[in-house]
């Protein structure tokens, strides 16, 4: 749930990176927290394996500076992908006020994406909260692999996009379509603030 | 230092814990991570982090206390070198508020435990006013946001 400090004028939303295995979540988050200056960026954290695998969550904390006379800042979290930390995606999805889907091009990683996807319906539910109602983007991250290892976007889109939500193709280790996620998911949270269906 | 908080009705109690307690930072958030208030820290970025730590590391202790205990653990304390560290769930309604907070050796882990019963006490007599309801953001907002996400990215 945003927090919105109408005295201080502060709004502080959390931004769930969410997706199977290796589809590159904190892939995305290091790109961001590489082009982002100093001032306006916190100490990225990591708590992963030794073999930097995402153990319980990456978070970037961001501040976007002044929105309609609000500071505004974005917590990015991203949730470990492995199908047996399914304990730890339900905590870390607690709150979020937007998430992103990063799912894994690759042809042989579709089950992968499809079951992440059901695990984010049900964790959501699981936490009272209606996944129609929470902003999502979906990225469809690696497209820049060959393509005989790949699905296109519109094959992605049949097999994932049902709800028919924004959606960018990416190489989340160059920055393509990392720039674009992040500002969708930005206005769809903001969006619902200024509608009033944030707090 | 100055305390801060993002809502008023944390304020009075966690004032009165930073000052009886003589504890070098505190900060109070909600379970997913999102401060209420706050006292020492220096940028609001590690107030952030400290935030989605302490967050993690009440969720994930009370889930291996239902594990292995059949019920969540609700506090940690850590002693350092020269600081301690104090984490405790503060009881509200049917959810709770988190505290963690930092002290050396001008406060004591009893000092720290007693006054920590206070806020508990303090804070679940209160009822939070209802936030403001309606739009917090003007909806031409589109604009500021692109153009400080493209300031972030250097691509204005």
């Amino acid at each position: 749930m945003s927090l919105v400090n109408y005295a201080a004028r502060e709004i502080t939303c959390k931004i769930v990176y969410y997706g199977p295995g290796r589809s590159g979540k904190t892939t995305n988050l290091h790109y961001i927290y590489g082009q982002v200056p100093t001032d306006r960026k916190g100490q990225m954290v990591s708590l992963a394996t030794q073999t930097d695998r995402t153990l319980f969550f990456d978070f970037l904390p961001l501040d976007l500076g002044i929105i309609s006379g609000f500071t505004t800042r974005f917590q990015l979290y991203t949730v470990p992908g492995q199908v047996y930390y399914q304990t730890t995606r339900r905590l870390v999805l607690q709150g979020a006020d937007g998430v992103v889907f990063v799912a894994d091009s690759q042809a042989r990683q579709l089950d992968e994406n499809v079951e992440s996807m059901q695990d984010l319906h049900a964790n959501l539910a699981d936490h009272g909260v209606d996944a129609r109602t929470v902003p999502l983007v979906i990225q469809y991250n690696k497209q820049d692999l060959p393509p005989d290892l790949i699905m296109t976007v519109p094959e992605l889109e049949d097999a994932l996009n049902f709800r028919g939500v924004p959606s960018f193709a990416a190489d989340a280790l160059h920055g393509p379509g990392v720039f674009e996620t992040l500002r969708a998911v930005s206005e769809q949270v903001l969006r619902k603030l200024s509608t009033g269906g944030g707090g | 230092m100055k305390l801060s908080v993002a809502e008023n009705w944390v304020e009075a109690p966690l004032k009165q814990f930073v000052d009886e307690a003589r504890v070098q930072l505190a900060v109070l958030l909600n379970p997913s991570g999102q401060v209420l208030g706050q006292f020492g820290f220096a940028s609001s970025v590690d107030v952030m982090t400290a935030c989605a730590l302490a967050a993690a590391t009440t969720a994930s202790s009370a889930e291996l206390g239902r594990q292995v205990d059949g019920r969540p653990f609700s506090g940690l304390h850590y002693v350092g070198n020269a600081r301690q560290i104090f984490l405790g769930q503060v009881p509200m309604g049917t959810s709770s508020l988190i505290l963690l907070t930092v002290f050396d050796s001008e406060s004591s882990l009893g000092l720290v435990q007693l006054f920590f019963q206070e806020l508990c006490a303090a804070i679940a007599v209160i009822v939070p006013k209802e936030a403001p309801s309606g739009p917090a953001l003007a909806e031409d907002f589109e604009r500021e946001l692109n153009r400080n996400l493209a300031s972030m990215f250097g691509r204005s």
